[in-house]
């Protein structure tokens, strides 16, 4: 299965830390409340990922589109 | 040497622009003559108009860069931006205050700019311009307003549009500018893909540094062979440079790829620290000095970017770190303050490095700092700061363990507040 990419919308992102709270597997808070992404996620934690994504109280958390594979 | 001098004193602009202007081997080859059109064309001929294709294959021959101060490639950024219904974009807004190559080239040569937006705006089938100027020079912009009237008589058939940047740092940044394009606050936003794809209202955009819009024109006019008259078989052409931009007796000056930094710094300025690449550049310290050239390659090798063309040298009896913690204090003021990290990292950075500089405080503190910020905002205000600070930490481990046990070689002690 592919990687994606968590991407924050850094203006967008008001540090309520819900994204932390649903994938500690890959994001967790810095002193201030804001998110550290640490990898990229795939298998498993991509539905994970996508829960997260869906529950940002601001929209502020992105998955982006794996690089287009060679033809 | 003596030319020099006497063209110096005739380009000293009256745009109320501080710094001096010598003529330079290319853009700045006919500042002597006046920013006219008509000296400008009777010097040069009229401007030629490529196609798409030939200007991106004479961009890559001679491997054109930005000169905003990220060096992007310019052919691979005009050939995603070739496509239906795009939008020329010059930013001439120069946040950097350590920076006046962008302001003295629409100064003293808006043609020169202006044939390359020309270019540009024909090989990509539009006629519309946008021309960012920067808010705080409103000379500039009555310059350039003049220059649009020459060219409208001369039967140019573009649509241009004059923005005032903001006076702020961040305000040059790409996707700042877009949002001032777009009636929006002048502050970076996130980009989810690059302006030559998707910018001014969703359109490929091409959005590029003033003084890279002189270089194509200049190029489209010779050619590649001709572009490389000057600088190196590897990197052909020239370089608009700020020289103490932020200091007493502040220079622009052109100056061929290879010129070796000997000649464009005096013997004095050769044995002080160097911040080369302006406020979010990196430190070289004095003995890396010789031997180095105007040269992106031999500056990277050096473990520095060149950036926007901005060369400060340490003033003579000031510390390398309380000129750095000043400067961090006056970055984290710059800081929109719309990124957490940047809001937050900024300020802590900023204290943590007034600690280390003046109170002895841990270096521990400060390097965390720099990872926390990196990569972790709309635009790379904090990691351009984080960059500053890393180099200082590095080029001057010795004056950092002095600075511990509360010794300065710097012989000024009070240096802002």
């Amino acid at each position: 299965m592919s990687e994606h990419l968590l991407r924050v919308d850094w203006p967008a992102c008001k540090a309520h830390g819900v994204c932390a709270e649903l994938l500690p597997e890959v994001i967790s808070l810095d002193e201030w409340g804001y998110p550290i992404v640490h990898e990229p996620v795939k298998g498993d934690v991509l539905l994970l990922a996508k829960t997260a994504v869906k529950a940002c109280p601001t929209l502020a958390l992105r998955l982006t589109e794996p690089p287009p594979r060679p033809a | 040497m003596t030319a020099t001098i006497a063209v110096q004193s005739a380009a000293r602009n009256d745009g109320g622009l501080i710094p001096n202007v010598s003529e330079g081997p290319a853009l700045l080859a006919g500042i002597t003559q006046g920013p006219g059109l008509v000296s400008h064309r009777d010097r040069l001929g009229p401007a030629p108009r490529p196609r798409a294709e030939a200007l991106v294959e004479m961009a890559r021959d001679v491997d054109l860069r930005g000169r905003g101060g990220a060096g992007f490639p310019f052919a691979i950024k005009l050939a995603a931006a070739a496509r239906r219904r795009a939008v020329v974009v010059v930013n001439a807004s120069e946040g950097e205050p350590a920076s006046h190559k962008d302001a003295t080239l629409m100064t003293c040569a808006p043609h020169v700019v202006l044939d390359g937006a020309a270019a540009v705006a024909h090989a990509l089938g539009t006629r519309e311009v946008h021309i960012v100027v920067p808010s705080e020079l409103p000379s500039l912009r009555l310059i350039v307003e003049k220059a649009l009237r020459e060219r409208a008589k001369a039967g140019e058939r573009l649509k241009v549009e004059l923005h005032d940047a903001q006076p702020w740092f961040v305000a040059g940044q790409a996707q700042a500018v877009l949002q001032l394009l777009a009636g929006r606050e002048n502050l970076p936003v996130t980009a989810w893909k690059p302006e030559a794809v998707s910018g001014h209202r969703g359109r490929p955009t091409l959005l590029s540094n003033a003084e890279t819009f002189a270089h194509l024109g200049h190029l489209a006019r010779v050619g590649s062979a001709g572009y490389a008259a000057h600088g190196t078989a590897a990197e052909p052409g020239t370089t608009l440079l700020t020289l103490r931009g932020d200091g007493w007796d502040p220079e622009v000056r052109e100056v061929a790829f290879g010129t070796p930094l000997a000649d464009v710094l005096s013997n004095a300025e050769m044995g002080q620290p160097l911040l080369l690449g302006g406020y979010h550049g990196t430190w070289l310290r004095s003995s890396q000095l010789s031997g180095l050239a105007v040269s992106r390659k031999d500056i990277a090798a050096a473990g520095a970017s060149i950036g926007a063309g901005v060369l400060l040298p340490l003033a003579d009896g000031w510390c390398p770190l309380v000129r750095t913690a000043a400067l961090v204090d006056y970055l984290a003021g710059q800081s929109a303050g719309r990124c957490g990290p940047c809001r937050n990292g900024l300020p802590a950075m900023a204290e943590a490095l007034r600690d280390l500089v003046h109170r002895g405080g841990p270096a521990g503190r400060v390097e965390e700092l720099c990872g926390l910020v990196t990569r972790r905002g709309a635009c790379a205000h904090p990691d351009g700061t984080a960059r500053l600070v890393a180099s200082m930490l590095t080029r001057f481990p010795d004056e950092v363990d002095s600075h511990a046990l509360g010794i300065c070689r710097g012989n000024r002690r009070e240096v802002f507040a």
